[in-house]
C-alpha cells in the first residue's frame, strides 16, 4: 500500500462513524456576510507548498531568516501568479488596512510562529504601504505572546499585543459578536470574539504552525482562526469528548471573520506529531521544513492531515482518526499510543460544508516548490 | 431610608481585645464593636468607640467564603469550588450569623452578609480590620439593602441536607432562587425534592439535578446571567421599575472582565463597587429583551442599580 492510498483509507474511515451530535449553535453578529469573502477568497481549493532543506536546522532548531524570506518570497507569488513580492502582496493588503496577524502561540516557546515567519509578513505588509503602527501581531494570551519576543524581530512601532493581559478577562473580546452553546451544562455559554478582530483590524493574515491537536486532531488555519479569535473556548473538551467537530468551523464562520482573513501562511517549518497543541516533549517535535500558502484554509488543513498522519505512520502512533476507546486515557504521561480525547481531524470536512474551503483532495490544486 | 436601618443591617464586629487595640481599630475607621462581657467591661470610658456587651451562644457559625480551585483534584469541569453561605442565610432568615475570618477574607464576608440582609457579627484578627472597616464604609452609604428579592424559582425547603446541598448549588450557578412555603405563581418554578420530577434519589447526583432544573426552567428565562467568570455569585433585589444587581466575588483575586446579562429593559443604571470609587458599567446595551453590560474590574463586591 503506497502513502496516498493509506491517507486516503485513513480520511474515510471516519465516514463509516456516526455522525458526532451537532450542538444547537446561537451566532450573534451584526456584521453581514460579503458577496466575495476573503476566506476561502480568490484561491479557493488552491494551495502552494515551499519547502526548503536549510529553512531550520534540525539539530539546533534554528531558523534561517534569509531562507524563510525566500520562501514567503516564493510562495505568495506562486499564490497570486505576480513576479514581484509587492504586486503580490498587493492582492490582500492595501496602505489603507489596518492588519491583525494571527500567530500561534499555544506551544511556546518550543513551537510557534517563527518570529522569522512573522518578521518576513511584516516585512511585505509595510512594503505594500502599511505604517508600523497599523500592524499587529496578536494572540489570545499574554505570558505565550511574551515567551517568544517578536518585538525583537519585526520594525519599531508594530504593535505585539495579547488580548487577554489578564488571564481569562474577557475585556478585550467584543460584547457583541459571539457563538453561544451548552456543551456540557456550563453556565458560562458564550465565546465572544476577539474585538481587534471584529472592531479594528480590516484584514487579517493567519499564521498556525503544523500541530497534532488532542482534541481537534490538527490545529491549523481553521483552529488558529476559530479558538484563537474566541473567548472560553476550552469548554468545548471534557472528559474524552470534544466539540470540535463543529464548534471550530462554526467559530470560524462567524463574520467579520470570513471577511477580513485574506491570507493563511502555514509555518511548518517545525512540527508536533503528538500531545499538540503543546510541545513539552522534543521527542513529539518533527522538522517538515516547509510553508504552506493559501486562501482556503480547510485546503491547507486538509493537507495538514496528511503530513501530521505520516510522521505518525512512520512514529507506528494510532492514525488521528482513530476513534478506539482501547487508545484513550485521560490521564498520566504522554504516550503516542494514546490520547485524551477522541480527536475530531473531522472538522476540517464539517468546515467545508460550512463554505469555508475545499477538502476533497482530489479537488485541491497544490503547487508544490522545492528551494 | 432611615440610617438607624441602615446601620442595623451591617454586619457587626465581635472584638475580644481590649482597649489597648484602639488606635488600631481607630485606623481602621471602626467606631463599633461587640466583645464578650468582661471585655466590654475595659472600654468603658474609651472615647471614639461605642462597645455592646455580646454573646456568641446560639448564633450559626459559617464557614469562611472563598474559592476552592482545586487544580490537583480531578474533576467533571474546570469549575472551581465556590464556599458561599447563600443557603445557609436564605435558609435561616431570622437567624443570627457568626463568621470568624481572619486576614483580608473578611471583607467578603462582611458584603456577603450585607448582601443577603442578614443578622451577622464578624471577628477577624488585626489583619483583617483595615479590609473589613473599608468595606463597611463602603456598605453603609448603600441604601435600599431591605427590597425584596427576585428569583425564577421557587424552592420549598424541607431542612434536610439534600435540599440544602441542591440550594448551595444553585446560588452557585446563579439560578436564582428564594425560598417559598408552597408553590408561587409570580415565579417560574417550583423545585421540592420528592416532587414534580425532582426526586431525592436524584438528589444523589446534586450536578445532575442542577442541570435538570436549570433545564426545565430555560436559560430565556433566566432573570439573571453572569459571563466570563466563575467566580462571581448574583443576586437581584428590587421593586418595580428597578433592580439592584449584587456580584460577590469569592476569589481572592480582583475579577478584570465580565458580561452580565439581566431580563428586562433598564435604559438607566447607577453603580457602586468597593475600593472602586469612579467603577461604571461598559458597553452598556439593552437587547433581546434583556440589559447586558461589562464590568471590567470587580474587587469583592458591586452593585448596580437598574432603572426604567
Amino acid at each position: 500500500m503506497d502513502r496516498r492510498t493509506f491517507l486516503q483509507i485513513a480520511a474515510a474511515s471516519p465516514l463509516l462513524a456516526s455522525e458526532p451530535a451537532i450542538p444547537n449553535y446561537r451566532i450573534v453578529s451584526r456584521y453581514p456576510k460579503p458577496a466575495h469573502p476573503a476566506m476561502p477568497g480568490p484561491y479557493r481549493g488552491h494551495a502552494v507548498r515551499v519547502r526548503s532543506a536549510h529553512s531550520i536546522d534540525a539539530a539546533s532548531g534554528v531558523e534561517n531568516a534569509s531562507v524563510v524570506r525566500q520562501m514567503l518570497s516564493a510562495g505568495v507569488r506562486a499564490l497570486t501568479r505576480e513576479t514581484k513580492d509587492r504586486d503580490a502582496w498587493s492582492h490582500f493588503i492595501s496602505s489603507s488596512d489596518i492588519v491583525g496577524i494571527k500567530v500561534n502561540c499555544s506551544g511556546a516557546p518550543n513551537i510557534m510562529s517563527s518570529p522569522e515567519v512573522v518578521a518576513g509578513i511584516v516585512e511585505n505588509v509595510m512594503a505594500a504601504g502599511v505604517p508600523a503602527p497599523h500592524i499587529y501581531v496578536y494572540e489570545r494570551f499574554l505570558g505565550q505572546l511574551r515567551s517568544v519576543h517578536y518585538d525583537r524581530h519585526v520594525a519599531p512601532g508594530v504593535n505585539i499585543q495579547a488580548v487577554e493581559t489578564s488571564r481569562g478577562s474577557i475585556a478585550g473580546y467584543d460584547p457583541d459578536t459571539y457563538v453561544e452553546a451548552d456543551f456540557f451544562g456550563e453556565d458560562d455559554t458564550r465565546s465572544n470574539m476577539v474585538r481587534l478582530v471584529s472592531q479594528t483590524f480590516t484584514k487579517i493574515i493567519n499564521v498556525p504552525n503544523m500541530k497534532e491537536h488532542q482534541a481537534a486532531g490538527v490545529t491549523g488555519c481553521l483552529k488558529n482562526i476559530a479558538y484563537g479569535n474566541f473567548s472560553n473556548v476550552s469548554r468545548s473538551h471534557r472528559d474524552s469528548v470534544s466539540n470540535t467537530y463543529s464548534f471550530i468551523g462554526t467559530l470560524a464562520s462567524v463574520e467579520p471573520i470570513p471577511a477580513k482573513t485574506v491570507l493563511n501562511v502555514m509555518d511548518g517549518l517545525r512540527g508536533v506529531w503528538h500531545g499538540g497543541p503543546f510541545s513539552y516533549d522534543p521527542k513529539f517535535r518533527f522538522y517538515p521544513k516547509q510553508i504552506l500558502f493559501g486562501t482556503d484554509p480547510v485546503a491547507l488543513d486538509r493537507l495538514l492531515i496528511d503530513v501530521i498522519e505520516e510522521k505518525r505512520k512512520q512514529e507506528h502512533a494510532p492514525s488521528i482518526f482513530d476513534r478506539s476507546p482501547a487508545h484513550i486515557r485521560e490521564s498520566g504521561g504522554l504516550d503516542p499510543n494514546f490520547n485524551h480525547f477522541v480527536r475530531e481531524p473531522r472538522h476540517i470536512e464539517y468546515a467545508s460544508k460550512l463554505g469555508l474551503g475545499v477538502y476533497d483532495l482530489a479537488r485541491i490544486q497544490l503547487k508544490e516548490i522545492d528551494l | 431610608m432611615n440610617p438607624l436601618l441602615v446601620a442595623l443591617l451591617l454586619p457587626s464586629i465581635f472584638w475580644t481585645e481590649g482597649p489597648k487595640t484602639a488606635p488600631t481599630l481607630r485606623d481602621a475607621n471602626i467606631q463599633h464593636i461587640l466583645a464578650p462581657a468582661p471585655v466590654a467591661a475595659q472600654w468603658k470610658g474609651v472615647t471614639g468607640i461605642s462597645v455592646e456587651p455580646a454573646d456568641l451562644t446560639g448564633m450559626v457559625k459559617l464557614p469562611v467564603p472563598r474559592v476552592d480551585y482545586r487544580i490537583n483534584e480531578a474533576s467533571a469541569s474546570q469549575e472551581p469550588w465556590i464556599y458561599s453561605n447563600g443557603w445557609h442565610l436564605m435558609r435561616q432568615p431570622s437567624a443570627r450569623f457568626y463568621y470568624d475570618v481572619p486576614g483580608p477574607a473578611v471583607a467578603l464576608a462582611a458584603a456577603e452578609a450585607f448582601s443577603y440582609s442578614a443578622n451577622a457579627v464578624i471577628h477577624t484578627d488585626a489583619e483583617g480590620l483595615k479590609p473589613l472597616g473599608e468595606m463597611l464604609t463602603f456598605l453603609a452609604p448603600l441604601d435600599r439593602p431591605e427590597d425584596p428579592v427576585l428569583a425564577n424559582i421557587g424552592f420549598i425547603d424541607d431542612g434536610s441536607s439534600q435540599s440544602g446541598e441542591l440550594m448551595n448549588l444553585l446560588i452557585r450557578r446563579n439560578l436564582l432562587l428564594r425560598i417559598v412555603s408552597q408553590p408561587d405563581p409570580r415565579l417560574d418554578l417550583t423545585v421540592r425534592l420528592g416532587a414534580g420530577g425532582y426526586s431525592k434519589a436524584e438528589a444523589a447526583d446534586p450536578n445532575k439535578l442542577e442541570h435538570q432544573i436549570r433545564s426545565d426552567l430555560t436559560d430565556a428565562k433566566r432573570l439573571l446571567r453572569i459571563y466570563g467568570t466563575s467566580v462571581v455569585i448574583g443576586r437581584l433585589t428590587g421593586t418595580p421599575g428597578h433592580v439592584r444587581v449584587h456580584l460577590l466575588n469569592y476569589s481572592s483575586r480582583p475579577v478584570t472582565g465580565m458580561r452580565v446579562r439581566v431580563l428586562g429593559e433598564y435604559p438607566h443604571h447607577t453603580m457602586a463597587a468597593s475600593g472602586l470609587p469612579s467603577a461604571s458599567p461598559l458597553d452598556y446595551e439593552i437587547v433581546n429583551g434583556g440589559t447586558e453590560f461589562t464590568i471590567d474590574k470587580l474587587n469583592t463586591y458591586g452593585v448596580v442599580d437598574l432603572s426604567r
